[in-house]
């Protein structure tokens, strides 16, 4: 992750330094599928005239293929950055690049499938004449429209009724729809936000099905989530945002390594042995009825608690490394904002 | 293309709405009402019938357009409906003018659907000769209700759906009364006479499009004023789709 962090905090400073070809800032890299560039919103009260920092100073790139995951609490700015992305707010300062093409530009949005929080359609379409009309929006001819439009709504799971009022849709059918509307015309960029709120259990493991088939097929994928094991499951890359600020960009993997190493040691059950007073605070013990359970927070303990067990003839059954989930670092991560913010 | 597409939704989602149904029964409806009266009007049937369901034409497609016209475009924002639009290959003024097709589209259908009922009745009554009146008249009212739609739009694209109903019905008052406001103007001090005679020039200048009272007489119009009706028509909504995409461009969409 640090890796990542300083090669885009380097390139980010050489574009804002270098001068601006006049018809309009250049891509950084036009190979990339979306590129952000000190992206900020800030919403105004129209009467209290209020400033809200929705988005501050956003550098993020995502290659192509790749599949990136933006998490954060609520608030954290999340649908502000996919909103500004997808032209449907303007941004106060910065600027965006979707497959190369600026983001304020029609042409952006050209291979774009979009699926906003809490979808919402027209309730006097039925299914079939709402992803007919979205295909063709996007450029599709009225025939392979059609076509495209029966498939994608029976591949959500939807076709068994495609003349069903789009007002006797439940929310999960709604949520699952937008998802449809989002595929239908083959786009090369999906951006999704929170795809799988609303879906019960099946949904949003038919949604990490759709996207991982996207993944596949080449399409790069960019959603926003807040639910944990979604995220870990599916992205090559997760962006953490909290409080409208990017805090951090790595691979679930790295992140996961970054912390310390805790260790558990578990043994049989035998005499009670008392702990060396300096371990106190670095090595705990939990005693349960089969075994007993030595927790290292630090691995570099390790060698020396063996051997003392080892010596006291205990009799070690299982040394597993403790990896912390991405929650534990996600908490740590949304802790140490608040206390930057309050310092 | 993208324009007809939205034009062609629009068009969908104003006919299946129970408004628009409700207004062409309440037309039809008129009709059989002046058919009802016309005995009372001593003679003068022909001449009641005929100013009767032109100016019905007119106060309904009003009516629609205040019920659902003025809430097109708010709707679509505050029920989010937009981004599924917007976050397509689709610019916002394409946007804009396919509302403003489809809508138009839609009240040229009820224009035409209660002016063929009417011109069928003045023609069963036997008051032939008035056939091309009717027509004229009821053309004259369709352009008169596309100039208010394209005034629904622009208001609908910047403020709220009571909002721009308000709005709406503000300008098709004042400029129902336009002319007069001009002459006023004329005897009025000098700069609130220039006042008055900036928001006479502003609003739409509905009496071009207004021959009730002739076709009532059985007159057919000249194809002078029925040019000049269209050409101002056109020059009208096309100034008013420009101003209100102007605003629409850097909209931000919450
Ligand atoms: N329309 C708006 N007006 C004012 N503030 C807003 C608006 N939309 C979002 N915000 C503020 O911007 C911040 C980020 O919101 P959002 O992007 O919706 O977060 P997320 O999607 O991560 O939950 C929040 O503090 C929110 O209150
Ligand atoms: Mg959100």
């Amino acid at each position: 992750m640090k890796g990542i962090m300083q090669t885009s905090a380097g390139s980010i400073a050489e574009w804002q330094t270098a001068d601006r070809p006049d018809p309009g800032p250049t891509v950084p890299d036009p190979g990339l599928a979306v590129c952000v560039r000190g992206l900020a919103k800030h919403y105004v009260h129209p009467w209290t005239l209020r400033v809200t920092r929705g988005l501050e100073a956003l550098d993020l790139d995502v290659r192509r293929g790749e599949v990136m995951g933006l998490l954060g609490p609520n608030g954290a700015g999340k649908s502000t950055t996919l909103k500004l992305l997808t032209g449907l707010l303007k941004p106060t300062h910065g600027q965006a690049w979707l497959m190369g093409e600026p983001a304020e530009s029609t042409a952006s949005r050209r291979s774009l499938g979009f699926l906003p929080e809490q979808p919402y359609f027209y309730d006097y379409l039925n299914g079939l004449e709402y992803l007919e009309l979205a295909a063709q929006l996007s450029g599709m001819q009225a025939g392979t429209a059609r076509e495209r439009a029966r498939h994608w709504l029976g591949r959500v799971g939807l076709g068994e009724r495609p003349r069903l009022g789009l007002r006797k849709y439940s929310k999960g059918m709604l949520q699952r729809l937008g998802l449809a509307a989002a595929l239908v015309h083959d786009p090369e960029l999906l951006i999704l936000d929170e795809p799988m709120s609303g879906l019960d259990p099946f949904g949003r493991r038919d949604v990490r099905e759709l996207i991982t088939e996207q993944r596949e097929r080449g399409v790069t994928v960019l959603f926003s989530s807040h639910i944990l094991p979604d995220v870990e499951m599916l992205c090559d890359r997760v962006a953490i945002m909290i409080g409208g600020r990017l805090t951090r960009v790595a691979t679930v993997g790295e992140l996961v390594e970054d912390g310390a190493q805790a260790v558990e040691i578990r043994c049989a059950p035998g005499a009670l042995l008392e702990l060396p007073k300096h371990w106190v605070g670095l090595v705990s013990r939990t005693q349960r009825a089969d075994e007993s359970v030595f927790r290292l927070e630090d691995e570099a303990q390790l060698a020396d608690v063996l051997g003392w067990l080892l010596q006291a003839g205990v009799q070690v059954r299982a040394v597993t490394p403790q990896r912390p989930t991405l929650e534990t670092l996600f908490l740590a991560a949304a802790e140490a904002e608040r206390e930057r913010r309050s310092a | 293309m993208i324009p007809l597409l939205i034009a062609r939704n629009t068009f969908r989602e104003a006919t299946r709405d129970r408004v628009l149904a409700g207004v062409v029964v309440a037309g039809l409806a008129l009709l059989a009402l002046t058919q009802a009266a016309s005995s009372l009007a001593m003679g003068e049937g022909r001449r009641f019938t005929v100013d009767l369901g032109l100016s019905g034409i007119s106060v309904l497609g009003l009516l629609v357009i205040l019920l659902t016209g003025t809430s097109l475009v708010a709707k679509e924002v505050e029920r989010r409906t937009i981004y599924n639009l917007l976050s397509r290959p689709i610019t916002r003024p394409a946007y804009l003018v396919g509302k403003w097709i489809g809508f138009s589209a839609t009240l040229w259908s009820v224009a035409l659907l209660l002016g063929l009922a009417l011109w069928g009745l003045v023609v069963l009554r036997g008051w032939g000769g008035q056939g091309l009146a009717v027509l004229e008249a009821v053309y004259l009212v369709g352009l008169e209700l596309s100039v208010i739609t394209a005034l629904a739009v622009m208001f609908s694209a910047l403020s709220t759906p009571v909002l721009s109903a308000l709005y709406t019905l503000g300008f098709y008052v004042v400029g129902q009364w336009s002319n007069d406001l001009r002459m006023l103007a004329e005897r009025l001090p000098k700069e609130l006479g220039m006042l008055l005679g900036t928001v006479a020039n502003l609003v739409p200048n509905l009496p071009l499009f207004n021959m009730r009272t002739l076709a009532a007489e059985g007159h057919s119009t000249t194809w002078l004023h029925l040019g000049l009706a269209s050409g101002y028509a056109a020059v009208y909504v096309a100034c008013v789709l420009c101003l209100a995409t102007a605003a629409f461009e850097s909209k931000d969409f919450k």
